[in-house]
């Protein structure tokens, strides 16, 4: 085992890591930090963030507005303090990327363009075409080549956290290539390793997507907030999942059921806004949950269409025309062609909802700090309170600079006051979970690693999908138990070191396992519906007397997760409807007078 | 039920085992929409667990499942079995790679690549965050936009013979980038990496066979970035023999 | 200890003949040799003129043998796949942009055949003048 010395250590390189370590690098050049990933950084998620990224940007917006859209798009689960850091910073993140040389979509005099995204009232979302995330990943990837204090650990996967006295004192790695261990004393550790959206069969996230991070810290004792918010993403493609962008009904593309209607004016989303026109907060610019929602209500009354991949509606973009889709949406041109072979300028897309986000993930305080001394974590694999009970699209890149910034400057000035302690007592501790994870990978299971998985992935679909029943929930609960018990008999043929994949594919179903079995009993424990937790069970409204607070899992071995709950903070958005469309704005004037 | 199949052969490395690669074969389910990454991931769920590769995103962004099909790199996400039925396919390592594993290859030396042309903006005198954004207009980022596009796959590596026959060549990918940044309004770093390209591992190892840009899934088209920057380095050349300094 | 062992494969010398691309390339390099070639005749035909006019003549007659007839057709095969495939080429080397739009590609294409064109009708005007 080889061990290095570094003051923070960082695991997961997409857009929050990197620009948590950017923060310590430039601030801190003294520090010497650990840059981690089980990929090579441009290959994090990041990248495939297509729409954009929010912050108030023009003179008839304010940050009242983002705030209010951001603190009713999460059903009133935000933490609002969070929130109004947020809106106040994101500007300022955008510019400091645009610094550094993403290329941001851009008007003809040469200032930075907006576009329209789903409930938000002003045009506020800065764009790069339509590979936003890619360009932001690349430039923070390689704006962080200049600094040679980030010492990159790239193809490095954590094993585990080394703990001692209650505090984070270091990582523990799996050189993917090499199949040696690295132990990584560190003063601080950010957890920035994304979401958990490969809990479900049908999804838009890489195959990488899969919960590490927050399955170390929950199995660590620290509590995972919220989980029982996931989003789907209406705008999918049936059977792979594959996202199409918000950004597409931002620039005016309209969804349409089988009959060639415009279902969304039925869901209080209307009326229905002209073809060629958009509405903010109107129609195909309503939130994601509602969305979702409302094509499972078509489904339910038969108005979809039914193909070899699954039910679908239509997005349709034609009318935008060949020279604005090349312009603002190449990307989805490209994807609708190679994987459902249609051309948006000549035919609508085939799209359903697939799981997209998990707004909940590691609980940390608004600075980042989680219950564990030592131990940080940002973006999707945290849940600082930003996206309560659903996200507003565009606020998650945005959230990844804001608050990877935040969480650098925080574990930054939390090494700066440590010492590092003895290292034979990390290598102690370390040489413990060496023999564990040998221990797994020389194990002689007979348990199929896929039929686990995909089974999980069903049973996930079915009971914590858009609309949840107990009984239902139940059901998956069951399932997943059973799973978890299949899983600790799991066949692992390789046994080799060199780029074993398999061996890390039954680390990360692992991880999965508990993920699901966390947002499963966040789910059912939740008994109202809000955001994108919504029941059909007798619990169909939302209840603020009740439930106006976050849940929190805490990981119990093989038992059920114990389920708790966290007071909401709330600064000057008390709980209120949530209404777009027509209905948004008669409230709007009520609220006025 | 007669299901329709398709043979795919995979050459097969495993260094704890073999002294040199191997070809194996596996039959597997044709689907005409299948992909070749579904199909190996087909392979390692059911037919083989201990074969490698890398991907994640499945939607052509991500590059990571770049490899040799039937001889040509292609990203395994982005072609399909309906293009080869009901031939054989033959997938192998990414060519002009050392082989870590199966069809993993060892990309450090790409890396290396990418870091060292100084792949970030170099601002000039007048940089200033607190007035906000740069200025820069929609034909200014024309000038650099395509070569801002490299997904970072090693396609073009693959497809460059210069670089296989020395890897001391900078090589496609990292040229395009540093074209990217040398041609952005917003950079004033020129003349630090104007010492980069005008070396014989720089531009003038390009003998512009072009491949690089045929294969280029992301159409960066990066021998065009290096043939512009052929012409800058001879600007600085000519310039350099009258103005020496 | 590390059991990483990277196999490197080496470029086959007959990596060229594997793609009709690199074979195409090859060509298109190897074209350089019959060029080189042809110029070595002219400039033997130049030496014999500056010897007086009989020998300049006995050069002209060495040119009728079929094999420099054969040798010259070849070269001129090679000079237009030449001077085709690096046409095609051009407008990646060149980016000229006018009123914010980039000149077509098929725009630089035809300019260069444009003066093809002229330069060989007043070669071919100065020769049989």
């Amino acid at each position: 085992m080889k061990t290095i010395t570094m003051d923070v250590a960082i695991i997961g390189a997409g857009g929050a890591g990197l620009r948590a370590a950017l923060e310590i690098a430039q601030q801190h050049p003294n520090l010497k930090i650990a840059l981690i990933s089980k990929v090579y950084p441009m290959r994090s998620h990041t990248v495939a963030a297509e729409g954009g990224a929010a912050a108030v940007t023009q003179e008839t917006d304010s940050l009242e507005h983002h705030f209010d859209d951001t603190v009713s798009g999460g059903d009133w689960l935000c933490e609002q303090d969070v929130v109004q850091y947020f809106v106040e910073n994101a500007r300022k993140e955008l510019i400091q990327l645009e610094h550094w040389g993403c290329p941001w979509s851009r008007k003809e005099d040469g200032s930075v363009n907006v576009r329209a995204f789903g409930g938000m009232k002003i045009e506020r979302t800065w764009f790069a075409a339509d590979k936003s995330g890619f360009h932001l990943l690349h430039t923070l990837f390689q704006t962080s080549l200049k600094y040679p204090n980030i010492k990159r650990f790239d193809e490095h996967f954590c094993l585990d956290l080394i703990i001692e006295n209650e505090t984070v004192q270091g990582v523990l790695l799996l050189d993917i290539a090499e199949g040696e261990i690295k132990l990584i004393q560190a003063k601080s550790v950010i957890m920035a390793t994304g979401g958990a959206g490969r809990v479900y069969r049908y999804n838009t996230n890489g195959g990488i997507v899969t919960g590490d991070g927050m399955a170390i810290a929950y199995r660590h004792g620290v509590a995972l907030r919220d989980m029982e918010f996931i989003q789907y993403h209406p705008t999918g493609l049936p059977g792979s999942g594959i996202l199409m962008t918000e950004g597409c009904r931002g620039e005016g593309g309209i969804l349409m059921n089988k009959n060639g209607y415009r279902y969304l004016q039925d869901y209080g989303l209307g009326p229905e806004v002209p073809l060629g026109q958009t509405k903010n907060k109107y129609m195909e610019l309503g939130p994601r949950d509602k969305l979702s929602q409302s094509f499972w209500q078509e489904q339910k009354k038969g108005n979809v269409f039914k193909g070899k991949r699954g039910d679908y509606i239509h997005l349709d973009l034609r009318h935008l025309g060949e020279a604005l889709i090349n312009e603002r949406l190449p990307f989805i041109r490209e994807l609708a062609k190679a994987y459902v072979g249609v051309d948006p300028v000549h035919e609508p897309i085939p799209v359903r909802p697939t799981v997209h986000y998990t707004m909940g993930g590691i609980a940390t305080n608004n600075k980042t700090a989680t219950s564990l001394s030592g131990l940080f974590a940002v973006g999707e694999c945290a849940s600082v309170g930003l996206h309560g009970a659903n996200r507003l699209g565009s606020n998650s890149l945005s959230e990844l600079v804001v608050f990877g910034k935040l969480a650098g400057q925080e574990a930054a000035l939390y090494a700066q006051e440590k010492k590092h302690i003895d290292i034979k007592i990390l290598e102690q501790k370390a040489q413990k979970i060496v023999q564990r994870t040998e221990d797994f990978l020389h194990s002689n299971g007979s348990e199929k690693m896929v039929d686990i998985r995909q089974e999980m992935g069903d049973t996930m679909e079915e009971g914590v999908g858009i609309y949840r029943t107990k009984p239902s929930m139940q059901k998956t609960i069951d399932k997943l138990h059973e799973l978890k018990k299949r899983y600790k008999n799991i066949k692992i043929e390789d046994k080799s070191s060199v780029f074993n994949t398999e061996f890390l594919y039954a680390i990360e179903l692992g991880h999965l396992l508990d993920m699901a079995l966390a947002m499963a009993y966040s789910a059912i424990n939740r008994e109202e519906s809000r955001g994108s937790h919504q029941r059909i069970d007798g619990f169909e409204k939302r209840d603020d007397k009740n439930y106006l607070k976050h849940s929190l899992a805490y990981y119990q071995g093989d038992d059920a997760p114990e389920i708790k709950y966290g007071k909401v903070t709330i600064t000057r958005s008390q709980p209120a409807q949530r209404a777009y469309g027509a209905a948004g704005d008669k409230k709007i004037k009520e609220d006025i007078k | 039920m007669n299901k329709k199949t398709i043979v795919i052969d995979i050459l097969r490395y495993r260094p704890e085992m073999d002294e040199k690669p191997f070809t194996q074969s596996f039959e597997v389910p044709y689907i005409e929409d299948t992909s070749i990454l579904e199909a190996l991931q087909y392979i390692k769920d059911h037919l083989d667990s201990t074969i490698s590769f890398r991907w994640s995103c499945r939607m052509a962004i991500c590059g990571s499942c770049g490899l040799m099909i039937d001889n040509i790199p292609k990203l395994g996400c982005k072609a399909f079995l309906r293009d080869y039925y009901p031939n054989k396919i033959s997938l192998e390592p990414l060519a002009n790679f050392p082989i870590e594993r199966d069809l993993v290859v060892v990309m450090d030396d790409f890396m290396q690549k990418l870091e060292s042309v100084k792949p970030y903006l170099i601002p000039g005198d007048n940089a200033c965050m607190s007035s906000g954004e740069y200025q820069q207009t929609p034909l200014q980022m024309e000038k650099y936009k395509q070569f801002s596009m490299c997904i970072n796959c090693g396609l073009c590596y693959a497809a460059c013979p210069q670089y296989g026959l020395d890897n001391n060549f900078i090589g496609p990918a990292a040229l395009a980038l540093l074209a990217r940044y040398d041609r952005d309004s917003r950079d004033a770093g020129s003349a630090q990496r104007m010492k980069i390209l005008n070396q014989e591992e720089g531009v003038w190892g390009c003998t512009f066979v072009g491949y690089c840009s045929t294969v280029c899934p992301k159409k960066v088209d990066p021998a065009a970035a290096i043939q512009l920057l052929k012409v800058e380095s001879s600007k600085d050349y000519l310039i350099g023999l009258f103005k020496p300094d | 200890m590390s059991k990483r062992k990277p196999y490197i494969r080496k470029l086959e010398t007959n990596w060229w003949l594997k793609t009709g691309f690199y074979t195409r390339y090859m060509l298109r390099e190897g074209s350089c040799i019959f060029i080189t070639l042809y110029s070595l005749i002219l400039t033997w035909g130049i030496f014999n003129l500056s010897q007086g006019e009989s020998s300049f003549n006995m050069w002209l007659d060495t040119l009728q043998n079929p094999f420099f007839i054969i040798l010259h057709l070849i070269v001129l095969i090679f000079a237009l796949y030449h001077s085709i495939t690096w046409f095609a080429l051009a407008p990646k080397a060149i980016a000229l942009w006018v009123k914010g739009t980039r000149i077509e590609d098929s725009v630089i294409i035809a300019t260069h055949y444009a003066a093809f064109a002229i330069v060989t009708v007043l070669c071919l005007l100065i020769i049989t003048l």
